[in-house]
């Protein structure tokens, strides 16, 4: 935070001008004195707190006080989820060796993908917690195709959204069916993908996922990882979260239905809107059976998308594997996941 | 980032969750109940988490781990975070003081008011005779079911009553029932409302008892009829405890 920073060191710079000319030259020591971590703290402290007044200002007209409540509860509901997998991750990376993955998965990459694929359903969260384990996994030697297949199938194809779906489509099995095979055709389906035409370099490289180190506590390793992997990813949930409440309280539900007459807009309506909305994966099948004026394909494609593709998870990418691998895959995800929808909903729905 | 504000960031986050789940019941305007387990066990790891981690670095001689190491700060000010926690992290500081000191209000008519009613999803045919008790309580969504679907109209003649908080309407008569449900957190709210006819209009927001009768318009029992009530009684009550369900006050005498 530069801005609590500049704030805390402006009277302290301007104190010492008086005194002493050279302030600017010795401000690299200044920086590194022992006054330097309070008052950047009292700046941190002094920052929000005006922020929150002025916010108190105005913060009291119903508009702000739902954005203010999505935007808290996006990310209230998403904070225990992210701790477990950021945990997961924290645990594969202190404690797993890496051999173990080398004898779980095929050795050939085609064939590791949907192996990686169905093993999704172990990981019964939301996708918040997929892609530190996905980004912990690749820092282990696993094939990347194998960890993004793994990384969208988790949050879709797990028992516990299964089992919503069902219960949000009573009587009609064939959406359930549908969004596991088109969810799952999806995830291996962008892990070939990847193979194919997928380039290391768009990935941030990670140097923080070594694995354990000779000498060092695993258990210290474990926190550090833990730690670290939970801040970074938690500040883009909370972007993506802020992105989501703007989304939900700036655009009426009601103008929603406008769409839904044309069968191939309303596909990709909803698909733009599955993105847009941010909602977690358990809850998206309740969501989607109310959309009740589109087609059943439509509202499957707006459940196979979701959990794949939404501002919050983008924002997740970009901070875990970097801004050109989130816009290419987020991209790619999106196209692949409205072709398998269309596809399973055409023969199954 | 430095070591230091990560751990007062954890401390604060851990803080927030614990102050809205085990101390009071301010999750329950986010969330669903059963997420609060899962919340208070967040909290004590993310407090375990930054107390562990300012606790080894007062130790002497501890080891600077990696976030210090790749963090140094050139002329112009721009710290360079080369494997460090990126400045995005700070943002985790929001929710956390959200939550600490400034909590917002669980939904309401606002964001009742920009949706449409939530569809009855599923054509039910078979209705259970409904008790005989006058005022008979029912929910927003059984009374929906019931005018929309019940080829037997037995709401019809039936004093009802059923509890909801008030959502204005533009340019029309009378005004919304209303309760917003969610499933997972309040970002996937839907509202289901009833029409009230009859009465002055509560202000937005109150919780109310309706007690009335089905506001005759349309053919009972198919899609065209109206999900309408005529109040006799309005009567201010107190906020149900799990108000984003549509469950009724009381449970019905057996």
């Amino acid at each position: 935070m530069r801005s609590a920073g500049q704030r805390s060191g402006v009277p302290y710079g301007a104190a010492e001008d008086e005194v002493a000319p050279v302030a600017a030259e010795d401000e690299p020591q200044l920086r590194r004195s022992p006054l330097f971590t309070p008052l950047l703290l009292l700046g941190a402290a002094v920052l929000p707190g005006t922020l929150v007044v002025v916010i108190g200002l105005w913060g009291d007209a119903p508009a702000v006080q739902a954005w203010r409540n999505v935007c808290l509860s996006i990310s209230v509901q998403a904070l225990p989820f992210l701790l477990l997998g950021t945990a997961l991750s924290g645990a594969i990376n202190a404690f797993v060796p890496a051999r173990v993955f080398d004898r779980a998965l095929p050795r050939r990459p085609a064939l590791a993908v949907p192996v990686a694929g169905a093993a999704g359903v172990v990981l019964p969260g939301c996708e918040c917690a997929s892609i530190p384990v996905a980004s912990s996994l690749i820092g282990r030697g696993v094939t990347p195709a194998a960890a993004f297949a793994f990384l969208l199938s988790a949050p879709a194809v797990n028992p516990v959204v299964l089992t919503t779906t069902a219960i949000a489509f009573p009587g009609d099995p064939s959406m359930v069916v549908a969004r596991l095979l088109a969810s799952l055709a999806t995830a291996v389906v962008m892990g070939w993908l990847w193979l194919a035409l997928g380039r290391e370099k768009w990935l941030r490289p990670t140097v923080r996922h070594t694995g354990h180190q000779p000498g060092h506590s695993r258990w210290t390793e474990f926190r550090l990882g833990f730690q670290h992997d939970f801040l970074h990813a938690a500040g883009f949930v909370v972007v993506g979260a802020m992105a989501a409440a703007t989304f939900n309280v700036a655009v009426p539900q009601s103008v929603l239905d406008t769409f839904s007459d044309s069968p191939w807009l309303s596909v990709l309506f909803l698909a733009g809107l599955a993105i847009l909305l941010s909602v977690c994966s358990e809850a998206d099948a309740f969501l989607a059976a109310s959309l009740t004026g589109f087609s059943p394909v439509a509202r499957l494609v707006f459940m196979v998308v979701g959990p794949m593709v939404d501002l919050k998870l983008i924002a997740l990418q970009a901070g875990t594997f970097g801004r050109a691998f989130a816009i290419r895959f987020s991209a790619a995800t999106t196209v692949v996941a409205i072709l398998c929808g269309t596809l399973v909903g055409g023969i199954l729905l | 980032m430095k070591r230091f504000p990560q751990a007062i960031l954890l401390v604060l986050s851990g803080t927030g969750l614990l102050h809205i789940s085990l101390l009071t019941d301010l999750y329950l305007r986010y969330v669903k109940e059963w997420m609060r387990p899962m919340l208070i066990a967040s909290g004590v790891l993310l407090l375990v988490l930054g107390v562990a981690d300012a606790w080894s670095q007062r130790r002497p001689g501890a080891p600077r781990d990696r976030g210090e190491r790749g963090t140094h700060e050139d002329h112009d000010g721009h710290p360079h975070d080369h494997s460090g926690v990126p400045r995005a992290a700070w943002l985790l500081l929001l929710p956390a003081l959200s939550m600490l000191l400034y909590a917002p209000p669980a939904l309401g008519a606002y964001t009742a008011s920009r949706q449409t009613s939530k569809p009855v999803a599923v054509q039910q045919d078979d209705f259970e005779p409904l008790p005989a008790i006058s005022p008979l309580p029912l929910t927003l969504g059984d009374f929906t079911t019931r005018v929309r679907q019940d080829p037997e109209q037995a709401v019809k003649g039936r004093t009802i009553e059923m509890t909801g908080f008030v959502t204005p309407v533009e340019r029309d008569e009378g005004w919304d029932l209303t309760r917003l449900l969610i499933n997972c957190c309040s970002a996937d709210a839907q509202a289901v409302k009833v029409r009230i006819h009859g009465g002055e209009i509560p202000p937005a927001d109150t919780w109310v008892t309706v007690v009335g009768t089905w506001h005759s318009d349309g053919t009972l029992g198919t899609s065209s009829a109206a999900v309408a009530l005529d109040a006799r009684t309005v009567r201010k009550v107190d906020r149900p405890a799990d108000w984003y369900r549509d469950a009724l006050v009381q449970p019905l005498p057996r």
